[in-house]
């Protein structure tokens, strides 16, 4: 093991936690929303390209305002994700097969929203500048890293301890473990089961959103990019635990760190080893090698 | 009597909560049985170990013909209705999308070990549809045999429930609150349905009911289970006078 | 050839006039429908390619229906299969052809190793499926879905990978069918009449015999499981083992699809196994309707002949997938029965129309679709009122 780590360079570390960081912030919503309604998100990875091109717009053509430019990616992805949930998915609920509908249903989204993006914004890619607070650098180790790499797995850890907090101390938290459990249980106790639905969804496209706009300036930011992530974000809810808030935490960094320092040891291999890590999962522990919401 | 149905001490925990506990019934012969007891008492769960759908904590669960048992403790579901157990649903559990005929066409080729059958038409075998019309006519659906079961009323799901349960010539069959839901006309309809199926068919019937007439008006033996044990057994009259079983009613209805 | 002979005018004539006379037999459709089939043969090229890879898709997408449709699981990594076909062909043009040619002579030598590819990327693909399969049965629902989608990619990194040089990682294998020579006769495969007629032979017997398949008693089984897996287990069917047969037989029939794909697109390449390829069966079939048999061959000829319609119109063209996706929302909200159920509605729909016309001529008729018109537009509204307001539970109403 220590022979091993000997060859990680510092620097292959730190990108592969920002790697994790950008990944968890998808995954987060993915597994929240799939924890509490038990909808699988298709259309995810594209609201996290939504988040990206809106606050592209925002300081490009609003304000040059980064932090503002971030909260309202967050916004517009939520806004956007309880229409689509109040319009399209609530009447799946019900259902029969309404999982399964509920997944097509959100596929046609990612079809959808890929053309309007590139109807409005065009295939060409975007680069989006760091705000000018963060726009120096800082040495690691001998190695230099831009300040904003760091602040995005700050945030992301921040992100991660404040969803904690708010699923474990608060009260809509407390609603949203006992509807994840049990959700009949929960509409008979007088939880107006539909409108939390809703709230969740909003939180899990409203964080998504906000991770795609605080990508945005370490990413080329293209029409591709929601079909990239979806599939990383599918892999990492699945080893993580589909519902578990601390299970797409670790297993975002164990596939951004795969992805980051896995091509000098594994050569092709690291594209195969998640989608390995992921069958394994499933066929041996369904329910993710971590526990379930709040934990 | 002749067993055709016995347990063994069967016994299911939820963590500390016992849903059955250690349960000894020998069932069999001609006789009906019905299994009551008040709501909790541990009659889905029973069921439910009966039909493998729930592995037992402890104790042993054996079926056969004649005396002839077999035990069938840890047999999943199939090899359970395999083995000649068969079941019928409180909540009706029947293939919605499929016609009437289809249905129980599903029951017969399973029962003729016919599952990986490619060759022949199931709409044009003439072998399979003999059966499959014999058992229409007897649970009076043959008017209805193209019929989408969507489209069907309470009652006549009810007629399908049991076709698709006797189509594969159980040894046992359960019947689990067979009138639930039902208005007096269609329970009045589904008691004496079975009532002809106990004479015509060489089946032991079980059966789960919360409706009391019902219970008395069937049963040649009732089962009473409280809290996951059994509490009395024996002929209907002599049970229901039991100051114990209307203890057990009242005191949890009060 | 005769097919070009001026007397196929007359003979369409007459039997039309028959078809007239004597009623509609089912051998006539037949025959009307081969005929049809005969035909599209002598369009322009392009059209002859774009029926020949419908034909392709619609397999593809019945056979992936076995599963979805029919059983009730959902696959998002049949893309699998489907470049296995793909690949199996392709390594072994490149491979064995030349120990064929020099066994039995290079003249017959490209059909025969066509044929001996194609077998063998059936029976590598059957070998495959065999413990993917068996694993994936084990789940359910959304996990199903997933556990296909994680081993479709799989097989994708394992070809992009390119181990031993076996499969060219991204470039893909080239596919070259060769000119067959069979007593002096030239026959170029490769060539879009011929391929088209290759196909045919191909796909038309394999749709015959997944009708067969799912009006047998296998069949029927497989509907029980759809609808309800543990009423199917009460009576005794094994659902695992059961699931796990089709779930074979469909990946075998996607194989199938596979090798005539490379053939016609003449390269085998890494994106048929892409995730993004396992979802053309599911919006054909989705699209054209997963309860009926005919969905997916309708959704597979929407899937194409949309795209095709749209590309005509350059400012739509690059937008095509958006019209998909709206498709597949609209469907599955409001109309399950899709493309096919719509057909068979509108079939229904004009029976009644003539019905009135025959009870009152015109005006009755007319009346009629007026009448429906307006009851459909009351349908919406009623409807549209209702969006978002969420439904009454089951669970609530016992």
């Amino acid at each position: 093991m220590t022979a091993v780590l000997a060859f990680v360079s510092v620097s292959d570390l730190v990108i592969g936690l920002s790697l994790g960081s950008r990944l968890f912030l998808i995954a987060v919503g993915l597994s929240l929303i799939f924890g509490v309604l038990g909808v699988l998100n298709f259309a995810h990875g594209a609201f996290y390209m939504i988040g990206a091109y809106v606050a592209l717009v925002v300081t490009n053509q609003v304000v040059d305002n980064f932090w503002l430019a971030v909260i309202v990616g967050g916004l517009a992805v939520g806004v956007i994700g309880v229409l689509i949930e109040v319009g399209t998915i609530r009447p799946l609920y019900e259902r029969l097969d309404g999982e399964l509908d509920q997944l097509i249903v959100t596929f046609g989204f990612v079809l959808v929203i890929h053309e309007a993006v590139r109807f409005i914004w065009g295939s060409q890619p975007y680069s989006m500048d760091a705000p000018a607070s963060l726009a120096f650098s800082v040495g690691i180790a001998g190695s230099t890293f831009s300040a904003y790499r760091l602040f995005v797995i700050v945030a992301a850890f921040v992100v991660m301890i404040s969803l904690w907090i708010f699923i474990t101390r608060t009260y809509f938290g407390s609603l949203v473990r006992g509807t994840s459990s049990d959700r009949e249980m929960a509409s008979m106790l007088g939880v107006d089961v539909p409108r939390l639905y809703t709230a969740v969804f909003f939180l899990g496209s409203f964080l998504t959103g906000l991770g795609g706009a605080l990508a945005a300036p370490l990413q080329s930011v293209s029409p591709a990019l929601g079909d990239q992530v979806i599939i990383d974000a599918f892999i990492i809810v699945v080893i993580g635990g589909l519902g578990s808030l601390s299970g797409a935490f670790v297993g975002a960094m164990f596939v951004g760190i795969l992805q980051s320092i896995g091509p000098q040891f594994i050569a092709a291999g690291h594209i195969a080893i998640p989608f390995l890590a992921m069958v394994l999962v499933l066929l041996f522990r369904p329910e993710g090698l971590f526990g379930g919401i709040g934990e | 009597m002749t067993t055709v149905l016995k347990t063994e001490e069967l016994r299911k925990q939820f963590g500390d909560l016992v849903a059955v506990d250690d349960v000894s019934l020998e069932i069999g012969g001609e006789e009906i049985t019905s299994i009551i007891g008040p709501n909790g008492a541990g009659k889905t769960t029973f069921y439910n170990l009966l039909t493998g759908v729930l592995e037992p904590s402890s104790g042993s669960i054996w079926l056969g013909k004649e005396g002839d048992l077999r035990e069938i403790t840890d047999d999943p579901p199939h090899e359970v209705a395999r083995n000649g157990l068969s079941r019928s649903y409180q909540i009706t559990n029947i293939f919605e999308g499929l016609t009437v005929r289809e249905n129980v066409q599903v029951a017969r080729i399973t029962h003729e070990g016919r599952t990986f059958d490619f060759r022949s038409r199931a709409a044009k075998d003439e072998e399979l549809n003999e059966d499959v019309d014999e058992l229409l006519a007897l649970t009076n659906l043959t008017e209805l045999a193209e019929t989408p079961c969507e489209t069907l009323s309470h009652g006549e799901k009810r007629n399908v429930e049991i076709a698709l349960a006797l189509a594969i010539e159980p040894t046992v069959f359960l019947l689990d609150e067979p009138t639930a839901g039902m208005n007096p006309t269609e329970t009045r309809e589904i008691v004496s349905l079975i009532r002809e199926l106990d004479e015509d068919i060489d089946a032991t019937f079980v059966v789960t009911e919360h409706n009391m007439d019902v219970v008395t008006d069937i049963s040649d033996r009732i089962v009473v289970l409280a809290e996951g044990a059994v509490l009395a057994d024996g002929e209907p009259r002599e049970v229901l006078s039991d100051e114990r079983v209307t203890e057990a009613y009242l005191g949890s209805e009060a | 050839m005769s097919i070009r002979d001026e007397s196929i005018g007359d003979r369409i004539g007459t039997f039309g006039r028959e078809a007239i006379r004597n009623g509609w037999t089912r051998e006539r459709f037949v025959l009307l429908g081969l005929l049809g089939l005969v035909l599209v043969s002598l369009g322009p090229p392009f059209q002859v390619y774009l029926f020949t890879e419908f034909l392709i898709i619609a397999l593809f997408a019945l056979a992936f229906n076995l599963l979805y449709g029919y059983t009730g699981l959902l696959s998002f990594g049949h893309a699998m299969f489907y470049a296995g076909g793909s690949y199996g062909l392709a390594i072994v043009l490149r491979d064995l052809q030349p120990h064929i040619a020099d066994t039995i002579g290079s003249g017959i030598a490209p059909l025969v190793t066509f044929v001996i590819g194609g077998l063998i990327a059936v029976v590598g693909v059957l070998l495959l499926a065999i413990p993917i399969g068996w694993l994936s049965v084990r789940l359910e629902e959304i996990y199903f879905a997933l556990i296909t989608l994680a081993f479709g990619m799989l097989v994708y990194s394992f070809i992009i990978q390119n181990p031993q040089g076996l499969t060219n990682g991204t470039d893909g294998i080239i596919v070259t069918l060769g000119i067959t020579e069979i007593g002096g006769t030239e026959l170029r495969l490769g060539d879009r009449q011929t391929y088209y007629f290759l196909t045919l032979a191909v796909v038309l017997p394999s749709i015959y015999a997944i009708w067969r398949i799912v009006h047998s008693p296998f069949g029927t089984i497989c509907k029980s499981i759809r609808e309800s897996p543990d009423r199917a287990a009460a009576l005794g069917v094994n659902v695992t083992h059961h699931r796990w047969m089709t779930f074979i037989v469909s990946a075998v029939f996607v194989a199938i699809s596979g090798v005539l794909i490379a053939g016609l697109a003449n390269v085998a390449s890494p994106y048929h196994s892409h995730w993004t390829t396992s979802a053309i069966p599911v919006i054909a079939t989705v699209i054209g309707g997963a309860t009926y048999f005919s969905g997916p061959i309708v959704g597979a000829f929407v899937y194409l002949y949309v795209r095709w319609g749209i590309s005509r119109y350059p400012v739509l063209e690059a937008y095509w997938e958006f019209f998909f996706g709206v498709m597949l929302i609209v469907v599955v909200l409001y109309f399950k029965g899709g493309a096919a159920g719509g057909l068979v509605l509108l079939q229904a729909w004009l029976l009644d129309v003539r019905t009135a016309y025959e009870r009152g001529g015109t005006s009755e008729a007319w009346a009629f679709v007026r009448e429906s018109a307006a009851e459909k537009q009351r349908n919406l509204s009623a409807r549209l009122s209702n969006l978002g307001r969420s439904e009454p539970s089951e669970g609530a109403e016992r």
